[in-house]
């Protein structure tokens, strides 16, 4: 009872979340900043390409069902310029993945944080706009 | 209480891998931190250099580095001259108003170029050709978006008196004074937006660049704009780039390869493909 009386209030948080989001250009029409998500799984993909690495990750529900979610990050570049290269997530690694859903299609993500079963979070950025070598002027 | 159970019982079982997080975010931040793909951010950098700039033996500034910045982003309007304002003639702002309803349609989220004076947040830089007597070519190279280079032509020709349209359009370029690397382009078509706000431009467009090192680090353009067919009078912004870090070089960014904009969203692709 009181478990779902709290996804309840959660439920109300969120519905206020939104309102006055100065979001990201090209995020704001494909992503919902209120709209945020958190699971854990295993990286069935990981795509090194541009303009977005992704990964995808295969998330089983309690009856054994396998849903597999697209999860958009920065460019190659950007990463790259962040300490990450292409061998920073393999597939197969169980990683608990936080971030914010899609719009529109379903099982798909912008991420904003990515812990491996080994304890590594994998981002640490600062807060500027999508630079990759820094803030634009 | 029945009921609030079948609503609490409803949205558990609508979003079942959707642990919603409630809780409002920082100021104007959404609850998990600032928006955007992660990994975009930087993490904190050494400050630029703010030594001399440097010079070639003959004295010419060198521009040799790589660049981040200097040009729009949001609005081409934040390079203008504290409370001055665009001078948009009503088609202008006609268009402006219809691009607002309709903000997926900026070409380069679908891997189109960004044209002029518009490159930012993607590094660049400059690669010089020359013969034994003289510089014949400049090149702008950029990471994006998208992977491109703009060819400015060194060797005192003029504009072809006509042209057929182009992103980049057609350049000519000289150093003023040793200081300044200017480039004078014409030729272009109108399909690029200025910004993320749309702003507009039509073939009648006209820029003049100006690129000085004011600093080791730090790379100030100044872009004249004239454009009759969208601006009632020539207008110039400015912006500053800043040196990368020690180390960092231009890298591959071909934005076609695997371009899912649109997608997450529900977004058609203007260009149809």
């Amino acid at each position: 009872m009181k478990g779902k009386l709290g996804v309840l209030v959660a439920c109300f948080g969120l519905l206020g979340s939104g309102a006055g989001l100065v979001a990201h250009h090209s995020f704001s029409t494909e992503y919902d900043g209120a709209k945020t998500f958190k699971l854990k799984g295993a990286v069935s993909k990981v795509e090194w390409t541009n303009p977005h690495v992704r990964f995808y990750v295969d998330v089983v529900d309690q009856g054994g069902k396998v849903t597999t979610w697209n999860m958009e990050i920065a460019s190659p570049s950007a990463l790259a310029r962040n300490g990450w290269t292409s061998r920073t997530l393999k597939v197969g690694d169980q990683v608990s993945v936080e971030g914010y859903a899609a719009k529109v299609a379903p099982n798909r993500g912008n991420v904003r944080s990515v812990i491996t079963a080994d304890g590594r979070s994998l981002f640490a950025g600062a807060a500027d706009d999508n630079a990759p070598g820094g803030a634009p002027q | 209480m029945r009921k609030l159970l079948i609503v609490a019982a409803l949205v558990a079982v609508t979003a079942p891998l959707v642990a919603q997080q409630g809780g409002r975010g920082r100021g104007n931040q959404p609850p998990l931190g600032p928006v955007g793909a992660l990994g975009q951010e930087v993490a904190s950098r050494v400050p630029p250099p703010t030594g001399p700039a440097p010079r070639l033996p003959d004295g010419t500034i060198d521009l040799n580095g790589v660049w981040n910045g200097g040009g729009p982003v949001n609005s081409i309007a934040q390079g203008l001259p504290k409370g001055e304002t665009l001078p948009l003639l009503p088609k202008s702002k006609e268009i402006m108003a219809d691009r607002a309803t309709r903000e997926t349609d900026d070409p380069h989220l679908w891997c189109m170029p960004m044209g002029v004076p518009r490159s930012t947040p993607y590094p660049f830089r400059f690669v010089q050709n020359y013969t034994h007597k003289a510089p014949t070519h400049m090149f702008i190279v950029h990471e994006g978006n998208i992977h491109s280079f703009r060819q400015i032509f060194m060797d005192g020709r003029k504009h072809p008196a006509e042209l057929d349209p182009t992103w980049f359009g057609h350049s000519i370029g000289w150093f003023d004074n040793k200081d300044t690397l200017v480039i004078d382009t014409v030729g272009f078509n109108d399909k690029f937006w200025f910004d993320r706000q749309g702003t507009p431009h039509t073939e009648q467009l006209h820029t003049i660049e100006r690129w000085t090192r004011v600093n080791e680090g730090t790379l100030r353009n100044e872009v004249t704009i004239d454009d009759p067919g969208a601006f009632s009078r020539p207008f110039t912004v400015t912006f500053n780039a800043r040196l990368a870090a020690p180390g960092d070089e231009i890298m591959e960014y071909i934005c076609q390869e695997n371009n899912q904009y649109g997608i997450a969203g529900g977004h058609k692709n203007p260009f149809g493909n």
